[in-house]
């Protein structure tokens, strides 16, 4: 598997008006300017307190930064005379920035609003209180621009894990990904997978808007899963947790044994388990995923198999002349 | 690894048609044929992947073939390209 540089981007930018009509109920926010500076870019996923800004130091002023005013800012507004605060206001406005957000339930001064409107830039209140706010707003922008990779392949949760099948076009990633389906598990987008990086060390990953849950069966054409099999059948989103690479068996690679060492592969700095599944005739590819989510799932709670066995093994060499052979001492009078 | 940038010059855009045109030429070939657009990078031998590039009219596309036989498999869906998808 590799990974073209070409399918990793980044969002430029998101306007005003995406942020506040995607967070507006979540965030609880409420618009107190016009809506004449919507079309304004935030280009940043940092957030800003104009607090010094406001008392005049703009030595350091990330003005193009979504702009937080909070019972500071607000507080030192307050206390200022009708013209200290104006100064102040227009000092601020003097940049070029996106849109201001009041915390705290902090209602804007009539003089804050009649600058914000003829700067065409929005102003913005919620009940939220400061802290809670700003990681709410930040979470959302970091989303926004984090980096995303577009994968060939299937997706699909198989009890609770995040399973990604990759590999060679017609070598039946969607065939195994309908397979899952049918036996319970849920599929989260075939064909094309975005994955986002989210946080650190985490990768989300889901369809795109246009496909959602169609897939291609060859022969077939395109089918839609949420109509066929229900909405038991899919979710939209999942965290990426193994990628299973499918391929034809191919003699000359040399494919895990024990299991002892795990291989994984690197996405966007994201180191993600990764196995190598070769197909042979008679080899259910289905339930050899659905046990590689079981080893998944025994690993996180604290067992790993290969370990086990091998720690059963170096015992065993160790004190070699114990143990018989037989996996029973000896049969009693019970012969079933 | 081939590489070249194209221009939808048909008025309708890839619509279904001739995506269904492009898999089935590519499927011929044996070498990976990639497209992408905007960020988003997909595989030119799945139908739903040339769907969802949605280029329409005038957008710029960039393939990419690996392979084997990457020369002739590129002459024949580029020039597929050029020609508008017949639909000039």
């Amino acid at each position: 598997m590799k990974i073209d540089q070409k399918a990793i981007s980044r969002k430029e930018f998101i306007t005003v008006e995406f942020l506040f009509n995607n967070t507006r109920d979540k965030f609880k926010l409420k618009l107190y300017s016009d809506k004449s500076g919507f079309s304004k870019k935030i280009t940043d996923q940092n957030l800003f307190r104009p607090g010094l800004a406001l008392a005049g130091f703009v030595g350091l002023f990330s003005f193009a930064r979504v702009q937080v005013f909070g019972n500071t800012e607000m507080g030192y507004l307050d206390q200022l005379s009708e013209s200290e605060r104006r100064k102040a206001i227009e000092r601020v406005f003097g940049f070029d920035i996106p849109c201001i957000v009041l915390t705290d339930k902090n209602q804007p001064f009539p003089l804050l609003l009649e600058i914000a409107n003829e700067h065409h830039v929005p102003v913005f209140g919620s009940s939220y209180d400061t802290t809670k706010l700003v990681y709410l707003i930040s979470d959302f922008l970091d989303d926004q621009f984090a980096p995303r990779i577009s994968i060939h392949g299937s997706f699909v949760d198989v009890y609770g894990v995040g399973i990604l099948f990759v590999g060679k076009s017609g070598v039946g990633k969607s065939e195994v990904a309908l397979d899952l389906i049918e036996r319970g598990h849920r599929l989260v987008a075939d064909d094309i997978i975005i994955l986002t990086k989210k946080g650190e060390g985490i990768l989300m990953g889901s369809g795109t808007n246009l496909v959602k849950h169609f897939m291609e069966i060859r022969g077939l054409g395109l089918l839609d899963i949420e109509r066929m099999f229900g909405i038991r059948a899919i979710r939209y989103q999942k965290r990426l947790e193994i990628i299973v690479e499918l391929e034809v068996w191919d003699d000359k690679v040399e494919y895990t044994r024990t299991g002892l060492d795990e291989n994984f592969f690197d996405i966007l700095n994201i180191e993600v388990p990764y196995v190598k599944l070769p197909i042979l005739p008679g080899k259910n590819i289905t339930v050899i995923s659905e046990v590689i989510s079981l080893n998944y799932l025994l690993k996180h709670y604290g067992y790993d198999a290969a370990n086990y066995f091998q720690s059963r093994l170096n015992s065993k060499l160790k004190n070699h002349n114990e143990d018989s052979l037989r996996g029973v001492d000896y049969f009693e009078h019970d012969f079933e | 690894m081939i590489e070249q940038t194209v221009k939808i010059v048909n008025k309708a855009g890839l619509h279904t048609r001739p995506a269904a045109t492009i898999v089935k030429m590519a499927a011929k070939f044996k070498c990976e044929f990639y497209i992408s657009k905007d960020g988003l990078n997909i595989n030119a031998k799945s139908i739903i992947g040339v769907m969802t590039l949605a280029a329409e009219m005038g957008s710029e596309l960039v393939l990419t073939f690996d392979g084997d036989d990457e020369k002739q498999a590129s002459e024949e869906i580029i020039d597929y390209f050029k020609r508008g998808f017949d639909e000039l």
